[in-house]
């Protein structure tokens, strides 16, 4: 991207664009038109949270209502077509591509179209309760793949980084560029930084357990060239994860219906950076289908955020 | 001059406004007092007699302002005036950088980010009025870094919770043509290059939506792209007096800095019009190449977006059935198109099946087509616990032996010495 500071500067931006006052709708935008040329309005996050409580508010009634509907019929098949109804309204509500995933709700579930129940419970479909606690959810069958965690200890001791740098091989420690010792192991393949006051940053593991014998190793070789190490509070800190839908997404639609979430720059960064609220995890969305999810403390949080962005980016599947 | 003032000596109120040298006095025309002396000597009785006051001694509501605050404020005004913005963009940019000033991380940063701060209010306001201006032109205009830029942006723009809109491309792709130095003749460009400016505008932004169409500006910086629609619409329109001019003589002759990537991405552009004008059957049997194509750029754009669907399958969908369902279409074509498909419609049904239009090709973005760089494993699914026992013998692989130790020391103590050896006289 280095090139493009020498692009055009003066011939492009001073001449004034034709009848700029008066904005027409832009043709490259294959989804609803952003409101243009009206006076910039910051975001108010109460507004999108109360716009989202509202939806929930109105699938909670149209649930309550298809309940009461059917409760009136039949008493026993009831209980099961209330469930089935309940599960497709929140499949129609959240097959379409726009409703953002705040909330971790269900995502598709893979019960009947509302039309279709059946009059007698068929011996496959189980017994659930009426309440639709954790409905079957048609997941996306792929698993984002970890990549790296970065995790801190604390050794508890003082350290003289000049001797570990002087009596280590994998040690090197450059006082006028960085106040640490990088250190380096093979298995498993991390990296460390180990300050003077006794905490260490080691990053570059695959795993959480990874990282947790990693850091034992490295405070293993801190113990051996004569401090008192010790491995106080390990605590992960961030986990990068990342996988491939397989297809291609057309970022400025996304852009366009996930405007809260969504930060899409092309003259800066060729991904979407989307900041997911719940769980807190920032991805960024490729092109090519390839997503990389990253601040996530404990690796549910990973699998959470890609469940919930799948049926969005799927919804951008078949746009021209 | 009549302003209310009056003398303190003598009590007149005929107070002239007269010049000592250079410096402006008001001196009171009956006793010849000097009620003030300009800027230099001003007093609180100087503005009691309503004269112009130093700022820093005024009574200015404005009092809580600082002076980097100010200087803010006047460049921004001063790179609306330079950019030649709508007025009413002046008072937005200004109300954004002083809303960003409010805030204590901008307020303690750097004097340089906060150059670069002045270039973000300006954008914004540009891209919330749908105003094309590209992040480049303001880094040139303010010699600030790129990253510099990019991060003190999206720093701003989530500080303050700003909802920006993405650059409108039709407006981008209007302004850049317009500055393109071909719409007269002139000593550098000869009558031949020079070309209509609404012809070569309406080309350019066909080229550009058929670009967006097959997936060459998702992702991309959008400059490069329009330098090559523009280059390509300005050859089609006079192919044969054109077809000779490269990409990097054309920038030079209109005048316009050539990026980077245009030319990778004529030559994506070129291989979509290929594959669009392989299903062109009188197109077909003259055998085009990336040359030759530019002369038929005007007929594939007139039928794009039937090539498009024909030359082009959804990435995703199944190869037998999108296959039947192109043949269906192509012989519902054929009859069913009004005049200006005729020879569209009429060649592909009348072909043996020997002679049928090329499969159709994926679309997909070019990141995807491409073969990967290098094949990631999958890695092995680990058993790794955590808690496993450290043998000594690992841990020992990593330490110095003391004779290593002996040598290194040696090895830096020379080293030192060699630095610190003063130079010879």
């Amino acid at each position: 991207m280095d090139q493009n500071n020498s692009l055009p500067p003066y011939a492009q931006g001073l001449a004034s664009p034709q009848g700029a006052m008066t904005p027409g709708i832009p043709i490259f935008s294959p989804m609803m038109p952003y409101g243009t040329g009206l006076t910039p309005q910051p975001i108010q996050n109460s507004n999108s949270l109360s716009i989202l409580e509202e939806q929930q508010r109105q699938q909670q009634q149209q649930q309550q209502q298809q309940q009461q509907q059917q409760q009136q019929q039949q008493q026993q098949q009831a209980a099961v077509a209330a469930v089935q109804q309940s599960a497709s309204q929140q499949a129609t509500q959240g097959a379409s591509g726009q409703t953002p995933q705040l909330f971790h709700s269900q995502t598709l579930t893979t019960a009947p179209l509302p039309g279709t129940t059946p009059l007698y419970p068929s011996p496959m479909t189980p017994m659930t309760p009426i309440t639709p606690a954790t409905p079957a959810s048609e997941s996306s069958g792929i698993v984002p793949q970890l990549q790296n965690i970065v995790s801190t200890v604390n050794l508890g001791c003082k350290l003289d980084l000049k001797t570990i740098a002087l009596r280590a091989r994998n040690a090197e420690y450059n006082p006028k560029r960085f106040a640490a010792v990088i250190m380096r192991i093979r298995e498993p393949r991390t990296t460390a930084l180990i300050f003077s006051s006794g905490k260490m940053v080691c990053t570059g593991a695959k795993s959480e357990e990874q990282s947790r014998l990693a850091a034992r190793k490295y405070a293993r070789v801190v113990q051996k060239l004569g401090f008192p190490a010790k491995f106080l509070d390990f605590k992960i800190q961030n986990m990068v994860g990342s996988c491939d839908v397989k297809f291609p997404i057309r970022l400025e639609g996304l852009v366009l219906t996930h405007q809260q979430f969504s930060s899409y720059e092309p003259e800066l960064f060729p991904g979407l950076i989307y900041r997911m609220i719940k769980p807190r995890i920032v991805l960024l969305i490729f092109v090519s289908g390839k997503v990389v999810l990253t601040g996530a403390k404990v690796r549910a949080e990973i699998y959470e955020a890609f469940e919930n962005i799948y049926p969005i980016l799927k919804g951008f599947r078949k746009t021209t | 001059m009549p302003g209310g003032g009056r003398c303190p000596g003598c009590g007149s109120s005929e107070l002239v406004e007269d010049s000592h040298y250079s410096q402006s006095q008001l001196v009171c025309s009956d006793c010849g007092c000097v009620v003030t002396e300009g800027v230099l000597t001003t007093t609180f009785t100087d503005e009691g007699n309503l004269r112009e006051v130093t700022y820093s001694r005024s009574t200015g509501k404005n009092e809580q302002v600082s002076r980097s605050q100010q200087r803010g404020l006047c460049r921004v005004r001063d790179l609306c005036r330079v950019l030649q913005l709508p007025p009413a963009f002046e008072d937005t940019a200004v109300a954004y950088y002083q809303q960003a000033y409010q805030h204590s991380g901008i307020r303690a940063a750097r004097l340089q980010k906060k150059e670069v701060l002045v270039g973000c209010c300006v954008l914004i306001t540009c891209r919330q009025r749908n105003w094309p201006l590209t992040m480049g032109t303001i880094c040139t205009l303010l010699y600030a870094d790129l990253d510099v830029f990019s991060g003190t942006y999206m720093q701003m723009v989530k500080l303050l919770g700003l909802d920006v809109p993405s650059l409108c491309l039709v407006d981008l792709v209007k302004t850049y043509c317009s500055s393109f130095k071909l719409f007269e003749a002139s000593p550098s460009v000869p009558a031949k290059y020079v070309e209509d400016k609404d012809k070569m505008l309406s080309r350019t932004l066909q080229l550009v939506e058929l670009a967006d169409e097959t997936w060459l500006v998702t992702g991309r910086h959008p400059l490069p792209v329009i330098t090559a629609a523009t280059f390509l619409a300005w050859q089609s329109l006079r192919p044969s007096d054109r077809l000779p001019c490269s990409l990097a003589r054309f920038c030079k002759l209109a005048n316009v800095d050539l990026p980077y990537p245009a030319s990778s991405r004529l030559q994506e552009l070129l291989a979509v019009l290929l594959r669009m004008a392989e299903q062109l059957a009188w197109l077909q049997v003259l055998k085009l190449d990336k040359r030759s194509v530019v002369k038929h750029i005007g007929d594939l754009l007139q039928h794009r977006h039937t090539l498009v669907r024909k030359a082009f399958r959804d990435g995703t969908a199944e190869m037998d059935t999108q296959e039947k369902e192109l043949q269906g279409q192509e012989q519902g074509q054929g009859q069913g198109q009004g005049p200006s498909e005729e020879d569209v419609g009429s060649s592909p049904s009348d072909l043996p099946a020997g002679k049928r239009p090329a499969s159709p090709a994926l679309l997909l973005p070019p990141c995807m087509l491409k073969p990967p760089k290098r094949v990631c494993p999958t890695p092995p699914v680990s058993t790794v616990t955590g808690d496993e026992n450290i043998s000594d013998s690992e841990i020992e692989q990593y330490l110095r032996t003391p004779q290593e130790v002996r040598d290194f020391q040696r090895a830096q103590a020379a080293g030192q010495a060699a630095m610190n050896v003063p130079n010879p006289p």
